[in-house]
């Protein structure tokens, strides 16, 4: 078989990521069917740490391309 | 609207895609122009927080129009 | 019992020789493609020609899909002016959900939308739409000057923000949404290619590895189970965000 090892790195890397994203939304779900009316506060919140867990992952995907 | 928090979802991994290309494009681009080897580093570190401060704009400082 | 060593699937079995003659447009995919549009066509000339006040079940069917595709993905994303755009999505929900289904249908059994080129021709469609809708809505210099500039930002900043946003509407947007589709068919089909492979060889080994076989082709079916669902969400993916597009370029930012 060949292959390179940097995409086997980025699979890993993104174990850490898809959790946390899994994680979030989870929280965000559960926290609006309890209380619809604190969407507008929850959704923000959601959002920013869906963004910083998802830029590891894209920080994995670019580095698993540009390491040689 | 489960629509529009779709919506939001991909366009921030389209930021984040975007932002850290362009400025690690730039870096590389320098790094091959001045001979040097740390600035696509630098470029997608720059671009990442870009991205993030985008997205903060966008999306979080003031909370999206709800359809 | 000497046995070759096993070769897993890769990318090229993804790529057939023609049915007949040397034409590209005899091998399978391309088949299937003008294959899955009389299909769409033939169902829907079918479920709507003896349209009645009480349907019949193909009828309803019929207007089961359409009526979601109008309304769930129609009139709740794109709001008043969505009557325009219906039957665009409707083309794009039918042809992207038939060509998937096309990986889990016996004797066909591959999906098309996993050759990088029909989600790319799709998204060159959604591509044009979009940006001409809000060019003829808004003029040039006013889309791209809201599509760079938004307000609540210190001037300096511009400078860095503008090509990032700009990168994102005109190339990773249209980029992720057809890498999307072609990922998750491409891997999907693999995946069942790989466990489908692997229980055939296993078959064909020494006796104690026989019974890890019925595990393995267990999980092949399990998982085209699995792949329907992928399938129809990916289709449905598809066009929620074709749609979500649009609204944005309908949308006034003020």
């Amino acid at each position: 078989m060949k292959g390179t090892l940097s995409i086997v790195g980025f699979g890993l890397s993104t174990i850490g990521p898809g959790t946390a994203t899994g994680l979030i939304f989870a929280a965000y779900i559960n926290g609006v069917a309890r209380q619809p009316e604190a969407r507008s506060i929850l959704q923000p919140i959601a959002f920013l740490g869906f963004a910083l867990a998802e830029a590891l992952a894209i920080f994995g995907l670019v580095l698993a391309f540009v390491l040689k | 609207m489960a629509t529009t928090d779709d919506g939001a979802f991909w366009t921030i991994i389209a930021y984040l895609i975007s932002g850290l290309g362009f400025w690690g494009g730039m870096g590389y681009l320098a790094d091959r122009y001045l001979k040097t080897n740390f600035l696509t580093v630098v470029g997608m570190g720059f671009g990442m927080v870009t991205a993030l401060y985008l997205i903060w704009v966008k999306f979080i400082k003031e909370t999206p129009p709800t359809k | 019992m000497a046995q070759p060593a096993f070769v897993p699937p890769s990318s090229s079995d993804f790529f057939f020789n023609p049915a007949f003659g040397s034409s590209f447009l005899a091998t399978k995919p391309v088949m299937l493609v003008m294959f899955s549009v009389i299909l769409i066509a033939a169902f829907f000339t079918v479920s709507a020609r003896k349209a009645a006040v009480v349907p019949s079940r193909l009828q309803f069917a019929g207007e089961m899909v359409y009526g979601f595709v109008r309304n769930s993905i129609g009139k709740d994303v794109i709001g008043e002016e969505y009557q325009r755009f219906v039957p665009f999505l409707f083309a794009i929900f039918t042809f992207v959900l038939t060509n998937n289904l096309f990986g889990v249908v016996p004797f066909m059994q591959f999906p098309t939308m996993s050759h990088i080129g029909f989600p790319v021709s799709i998204t060159i469609f959604v591509y044009l739409v979009y940006h001409y809708v809000a060019i003829k809505k808004k003029g040039l210099g006013r889309y791209l000057k809201e599509m760079c500039f938004m307000p609540g930002v210190p001037k300096a900043v511009y400078v860095i923000l503008a090509p990032v946003e700009f990168l994102t509407y005109f190339a990773v947007r249209p980029l992720t949404l057809a890498m999307r589709l072609f990922g998750n068919m491409f891997a999907g089909h693999l995946l069942l290619l790989l466990f489908t492979l692997g229980g055939e060889y296993m078959l064909k080994s020494a006796l104690f590895v026989k019974f890890f076989a019925i595990l393995s082709f267990g999980m092949a079916i399990g998982l085209s189970f699995f792949e329907m669902g992928i399938q129809c969400l990916q289709a449905y993916i598809f066009t929620l965000l074709a749609a979500l597009y649009i609204a944005g370029a309908l949308a006034d930012e003020h």
